[in-house]
């Protein structure tokens, strides 16, 4: 295992995300390389699929250190999160043991004595190794340092979000029966939000902001030749035109750099070597995940593509009327 | 520098971003990390410090340049020395037609002058500048100090000077080089109004003192509240709906770990050998949906639009909501908050209907509801009423109002007028009261607070 590798500069951060396969802006290098400098975490927000959670995948990865992902939903709590008493092999345990404690009991005299007896003997029941660790608890006692990622953490109850604070903001926890455990190594947390619902100001003050909005089509066409590096660049650039002209309409949702990545491998799976109107048609569900978007893109489409002479009638409108003789 | 950036902090606060003191301590930790050297990194770690929503971030990035110089004006450039004698004179010549003001003008614009310091600062005194703390005033500020330089005048004057000079011989070409570069000169200057004007209301901004932006709003009649008012009370309901919403998901969760469901518990403690380790409750809290129907005639809109805010922050606590909006006729509005803020779909309803005199009759909407909407109630559905009640004389349609409430959980009224004066006049809130299972008095934010909290308890 490499020792504690950290980005140096902001564009070593780029250079390293980029060894990942993770083509970063300015704005993204210089937030990752501010949030380990000043030891916060990293929030980052924007629409679905422009690669939040890839970010941290791609730290994770250049900084060679494991990620520990906690998925967010409604009703998530701190025995999903944080951690649990594994009751099922207590049970087992005191059962199997049954013997043992026969003996340990032996040869007292009054209740209260093996009472007393049995207190002694009560750590042995409750030690790390009845603990059952969640993604959180695991972050903060792993040997080495980790990568946290808490994903959607806008999916999450406002309470959970207000337990979260107390986490984040000192890592460590107590856990009533073992005292408080304490982080080993700082762990480099990177929290992802839909915006679905306004995340509370308390959490927010304590991250770093990153907002990752749609790439430009310079950026985009840059990842898909990395990702699909088999797709003919004529053809890349043509399909990442026409998302950035999808993303340009009225949609119920918009297509993410996923999905033109997903939609760039399905037209390298297929054999396609031309975006006519027969692929476009057939291959759009990949795009688009709406019915309506679906059929509001094909009748633009088909406006486009079939009718040139329609159009030379519009511009003749355009065209300024000639000078009176 | 550090006074520089705690100036900044001040102006983004003063432009309606909230920046906590650990915030601006973040800022200096950044850049303590990272220096000042480089523009745009420096930029980015005020940004990612600072800066917590999207909505905020358009205000960052125009005060930014306000602060930490954004490139000069384009300079200007200087005709003068390029004439020749002969063209020279012809232009002396144009020139002594106008007064001198404007004669000094136009000729700084063919020297490509600039504006002093000095300058700019009376032209800011003359048009108010030191009263503007807010960058929507920056382009008409910068509008006003054109006028006072009489830019109008001096284009129309050089459109004179131009017919003169070829009058008098002036070769075409060089004319028309002239006149781009007076053009491009008054660009220039423009500019630098601009910016001027721009820093100035940044400064201004960041001397502003972040008032405390409650005082007493909270127990102000809605009919009292001024456009200003209402910006802050909109900031004050978000913040307010955080509240609520942990207070009902933590109602809704403790509801949850109420009663013993035996059944389950047994059930899931088989694997113990019948020991209950783990207790299961009943999920006992059905999330309410709720049908809204509110009044956005112009005596009741401030108070609609707070309470549609109110809602639609709190969309996560409730199952579903329909809102609808009438005057004289209903009409469904809850697409029109998907993806936008309450007071913006407020205006784009109020576009497609627009508000007469006198011309509210809710028996009517209630006709139309009754007509499209009434599958929307059912027995779990939470039926609000936001109105006063007023009906100008129209038939109040008693009927369908009471159909509706028999359909739905319950029937909550919400009036923003005091119950003395319920039943005078046109107000037929007398005849709706006895159908209804609550009526609240909301006229003021932490009444209609109070409100919808009572209205999210589920009964």
């Amino acid at each position: 295992m490499s020792e504690n590798r950290a980005f140096e500069s902001i564009e070593t951060t780029k250079d390293d995300l980029g060894e990942q396969q993770y083509i970063a802006g300015d704005e993204i290098s210089t937030t990752v390389f501010l949030a380990q400098q000043l030891g916060k975490p990293l929030l980052a927000e924007g629409p679905a699929g422009v690669g939040k959670t890839e970010l941290a995948k791609a730290i994770s990865g250049s900084l060679d250190r494991p990620l520990i992902r906690l998925q967010c939903y409604e009703g998530l709590d701190e025995t999903k999160a944080l951690y649990e008493w594994e009751y099922a092999k207590q049970l087992l345990y005191t059962q199997l043991l049954r013997d043992q404690l026969q003996e340990t009991l032996s040869g007292t005299k009054s209740l209260a004595e093996a009472a007393d007896r049995l207190t002694d003997e009560e750590d042995v029941f409750f030690s790390m190794r009845f603990l059952l660790q969640r993604p959180l608890l695991r972050a903060i006692l792993s040997d080495g340092p980790v990568v946290l990622l808490i994903d959607e953490i806008d999916r999450a109850d406002a309470e959970f979000e207000a337990f979260l604070l107390e986490v984040l903001s000192d890592f460590q926890v107590s856990v009533p029966e073992l005292g408080t455990l304490a982080a080993k190594h700082m762990p480099i947390v990177v929290l992802t939000s839909n915006n679905t619902r306004e995340l509370s100001e308390a959490l927010k003050r304590r991250c770093l902001y990153l907002f990752i909005g749609y790439p430009t089509s310079e950026q985009e066409l840059n990842v898909v030749r990395l990702k699909v590096p088999d797709l003919a660049p004529q053809l890349a650039r043509q399909a990442v035109e026409l998302v950035q002209s999808l993303r340009q309409m009225d949609l119920r949702k918009l297509p993410s750099i996923s999905e033109t990545l997903d939609w760039a491998q399905a037209l390298v799976t297929l054999n396609i070597d031309n975006l006519d109107q027969k692929t476009l048609e057939t291959t759009l569900s990949v795009l688009l995940k709406h019915e309506t978007d679906l059929r509001k893109v094909q009748r633009q489409l088909s406006r486009m593509g079939g009718d040139e002479e329609e159009e030379t009638d519009w511009d003749d409108e355009l065209r300024p009327p000639r000078r009176a003789e | 520098m550090e006074e520089r950036i705690v100036k900044f902090i001040s102006a983004l606060r003063s432009g309606g971003v909230r920046v906590s003191l650990a915030e601006s301590a973040d800022a200096f930790a950044a850049i303590d990390n990272l220096g000042v050297r480089d523009r745009d990194t420096f930029r980015l770690s005020l940004r990612a410090t600072l800066v917590k929503d999207v909505e905020s971030l358009p205000t960052f990035e125009e005060l930014f340049p306000l602060f930490f110089g954004s490139g000069e004006p384009p300079p200007l450039m200087n005709m003068m020395e390029d004439l020749s004698e002969e063209e020279a004179n012809m232009l002396a010549e144009a020139l002594r037609q106008f007064g001198q003001q404007l004669r000094d003008m136009l000729e700084r614009l063919l020297r490509g002058e600039e504006l002093s310091p000095e300058e700019l600062e009376t032209l800011g005194q003359m048009v108010g500048l030191n009263h503007a703390d807010d960058l929507r005033y920056r382009e008409w500020m910068a509008r006003r100090m054109q006028r006072a330089l009489q830019f109008d005048q001096v284009r129309k004057a050089m459109q004179e000077i131009m017919e003169l000079m070829a009058q008098m011989g002036m070769n075409k070409q060089r004319l028309e080089q002239m006149r781009q570069l007076v053009a491009q000169n008054m660009e220039s200057l423009r500019e630098q109004m601009r910016q001027y004007a721009g820093q100035q209301i940044a400064e201004n901004m960041a001397e502003q003192r972040p008032e405390d932006h409650l005082d007493g709003l909270m127990d102000r009649p809605f009919q009292a509240l001024s456009d200003g008012d209402m910006q802050k009370l909109r900031q004050e309901v978000r913040r307010l709906a955080a509240l609520l919403r942990s207070r009902i998901a933590l109602r809704q969760k403790r509801a949850k770990t109420g009663q013993l469901d035996a059944k389950a518990t047994i059930r899931t403690n088989l694997k113990h050998g019948g020991v209950p380790f783990q207790i299961k409750h009943r999920d006992r809290t059905i999330k309410p949906k709720l049908v809204v129907i509110c009044d956005i005639s112009t005596s009741m809109r401030h108070c609609t639009e707070l309470m549609l805010s109110l809602l639609y922050e709190l969309q996560d606590q409730v199952s579903k909501t329909h809102a609808f909006a009438f005057i004289d006729h209903l009409e469904y509005i809850t697409p029109d908050f998907q993806g936008n803020r309450a007071n913006e779909a407020i205006q784009q309803v109020l576009i497609r209907m627009p508000p007469g005199y006198y011309s509210t009759d809710l028996g009517h909407s209630l006709q139309n509801f009754a007509d499209d909407y009434l599958d929307t109630i059912d027995h779990r559905t939470t039926l609000i009423v936001v109105g006063d009640g007023r009906n100008n004389y129209n038939d109040p349609r008693l009927e369908i109002f009471k159909k509706m409430a028999r359909r739905s959980r319950r029937t909550l009224w919400l009036n923003p007028e005091m119950p003395m004066l319920w039943g005078s006049g046109d107000s037929d809130m007398l005849e709706y009261l006895p159908v209804c299972d609550r009526i609240l008095q909301v006229s003021t934010l932490s009444e209609l607070t109070a409100a919808v909290d009572q209205l999210l308890v589920e009964k």
